[in-house]
């Protein structure tokens, strides 16, 4: 297997304008030095709490913001360097699917014109050819041709996701970005929405990236897992390796957090303190210092650098 | 028939028809249209109801009738009996004649207008909201220097300037409108730009025209009717302002506010010279303010059952 896409040493920092004028720019930290790369046709999930950069990071690969430094590597260009133009042409190779399967149709556009229009944009297909391949989609998602006419707000929020699933793989794109997909989506629907990307990924061979803070969820679609925390790599490794042997002080307490649904056992659970600190000014040294229990005064000082303990597993930690 | 059409058609049907129920509720609303449709049918066919000439040349012999009175005109080389509805005015012309006339002129400037201000406003609008930056602090600041002068002042000014003429006073009523439309385009857009279904558009690859054109136009075009209905009342009473100051529509063009103008020396003799123009420019204006209310409680979204 190659690397279908290289991140090295990406950095997304958002300047925050503070002081009385305004005038003192402070920056938040979202993406500090992340280097990982994408195999062809794998999963990658991407965990993490809630403002770790979970979500700037697939935003930044795509380059739906602009990193601050840092190259992507996609199927041979930098993305992070490349003209408006051919970023355009581009696009149809890489696509998002959004959280919110509400605000992310257009409530004026049907079904049909949502899904057509990539083809519309990239391809030059006449009006009988467009609506062919539009039902083609809608069946490959499990909806149905009739629903083409049909506008976003006649519709669940399972078959909407359905709708951007479609919209996504319109063009016959090789890497999907999924920035908590099945989230905002009932517990049962959200199993089919997964079945239907495990389905799409062998069929399409598509390679995703798919971010979440459910655990469970990315373990079952998973094959490897990077785990993040204020902006930072902790831990990358296959699925199997992270939850049998974790390796970061991080990533252990991060599975010790996993809720277990059985109410008589009892579990002895290590669980974290205090908050995530302000990516404004994150701690000195290793970044969860603050909250690791085995932090060493080494971890104060001096930033952990990635180190690979065994094969393919990754981990960012003095303690390897 | 055609399928697509078909369906089209019956898509439309049932839009417009929750869109009328909600539209109806407002009674206010609904005379409102009414007389706005039925002064837009005379204002089509005001040739039909009286010739332009009739309504311009002067038979001082009748001058000043009463309401419902007949005079023996002569027009186009005959003698004519004809019956002043609404009486004539010093210079013997039908009154009712030139407001209908009128009518034509006020209806011209109160859609020119303000299809001259949404072009202009819109795409200013526009480009302040979704491109932002240094864009939007120029438009917006020009924006509000505009606004600081008084509208009517501006218009006067603009006129004054321009020369007097039918074009530069739709040039003067649109300009002193252009800001509100900046205004709310450029909120609106706003708002819209930043929800997922744009970025999405920018993910597939769409070009700035088209996330524009396709996805943030058609989800702001609420407020901009409202706005827009609101205004033709308002520009058909600027209109009778500047043409009442005589610097519009002079006479013996008929135009609302010029007649006015020229009743204001028989108020003592005529009352009814002023009340003619006087009432038909209250009613024109306060039944596009109560449909644009309407419209605006119709169109809001929260309001939906």
């Amino acid at each position: 297997m190659s690397a279908l896409v290289t991140v090295k040493n990406l950095k997304k920092y958002f300047p925050l304008k503070t002081g009385i004028f305004r005038r003192e720019t402070v920056w938040v930290k979202a993406l500090d030095d992340v280097s990982f790369d994408i195999q062809d046709g794998e999963t990658l999930g991407v965990v993490g709490e809630s403002g770790c950069g979970k979500s700037t990071l697939g935003r930044t690969i795509l380059r739906m913001q602009e990193a601050t430094a840092g190259e992507i590597i996609f199927g041979g260009d930098n993305i992070a360097a490349m003209d408006k133009e051919s970023l355009r042409l581009k696009r149809r190779e890489m696509q998002l699917i959004f959280q919110d399967p509400f605000s992310s149709l257009n409530p004026r556009m049907s079904v049909g014109d949502i899904i057509g229009e990539p083809l519309e944009i990239h391809l030059a297909l006449d009006r009988e050819e467009r609506k062919k391949r539009v039902e083609e989609l809608l069946g490959v998602v499990g909806l149905s041709p009739y629903h083409l006419r049909r506008y976003p707000h006649e519709f669940s929020g399972g078959q909407r996701q359905r709708i951007s699933i479609a919209r996504a793989i319109a063009l016959n794109p090789k890497f999907l970005v999924c920035d908590e997909a099945v989230s905002a989506l009932d517990v049962s629907i959200q199993a089919q929405v997964i079945n239907l990307f495990m389905e799409l990924q062998s069929r399409l061979n598509l390679t995703y990236l798919f971010i979440s803070h459910d655990l469970s969820v990315v373990r079952h679609i998973s094959n490897r897992i990077l785990v993040m925390y204020l902006g930072k790599a902790m831990e990358l490794t296959s699925t199997s390796k992270l939850f049998e042997t974790p390796l970061h002080p991080y990533t252990r307490a991060l599975l010790a957090s996993v809720p277990v649904p059985d109410p008589h056992k009892k579990v002895s659970r290590r669980l974290l303190t205090g908050d995530v600190p302000s990516p404004i000014n994150p701690p000195p040294g290793c970044v969860f210092h603050t909250r690791c229990p085995q932090a060493m005064d080494r971890c104060r000082e001096e930033v952990p650098q990635t180190k690979e303990s065994t094969p393919g597993h990754f981990v960012a930690c003095h303690l390897y | 028939m055609n399928p697509n059409l078909q369906r089209f058609l019956k898509r439309s049907a049932r839009n417009f028809g929750q869109f009328w129920r909600q539209l109806s509720r407002n009674k206010l609303a609904v005379v409102s249209l009414a007389m706005v449709i039925a002064f837009g049918l005379v204002a089509i066919f005001a040739d039909l109801l009286y010739e332009y000439d009739f309504v311009t040349s002067n038979s001082l012999e009748n001058a000043l009738l009463k309401p419902g009175e007949s005079g023996i005109v002569y027009y186009q080389e005959k003698d004519i009996e004809h019956t002043y509805i609404l009486g004539s005015d010093n210079y013997g012309r039908d009154i009712l004649g030139r407001l209908v006339h009128g009518a034509r002129v006020s209806m011209i400037i109160g859609f020119a207008t303000v299809a001259i201000a949404i072009l202009i406003g819109g795409v200013l609008g526009a480009i302040a909201g979704y491109k932002g930056g240094l864009f939007d602090t120029l438009i917006m600041r020009a924006t509000d220097i505009l606004l600081s002068i008084p509208t009517i002042l501006l218009a006067i000014a603009i006129v004054a300037a321009l020369g007097n003429s039918f074009f530069n006073l739709l040039i003067a009523i649109a300009t002193s409108m252009i800001p509100g439309y900046i205004r709310i385009v450029r909120a609106s857009i706003i708002q819209v730009k930043d929800q997922e279904f744009v970025e999405a558009a920018r993910c597939i690859g769409a070009g700035d025209l088209r996330i524009v054109l396709r996805h943030i136009l058609p989800n702001i075009t609420s407020p901009i009717i409202v706005q827009a209905t609101l205004n033709v009342g308002s520009a058909i009473n600027w209109a009778a302002s500047l043409s009442f100051l005589g610097l519009g529509i002079l006479p013996p063009k008929p135009e609302w506010g010029n007649m006015l103008s020229e009743a204001r020396e028989f108020i003592q003799y005529a009352p009814h010279l002023l009340f003619a123009p006087g009432i038909t420019i209250l009613l024109t204006v306060l039944a596009y303010n109560l449909i644009g209310d309407g419209l605006r409680d119709a169109l809001d979204p929260k309001l939906k059952r």
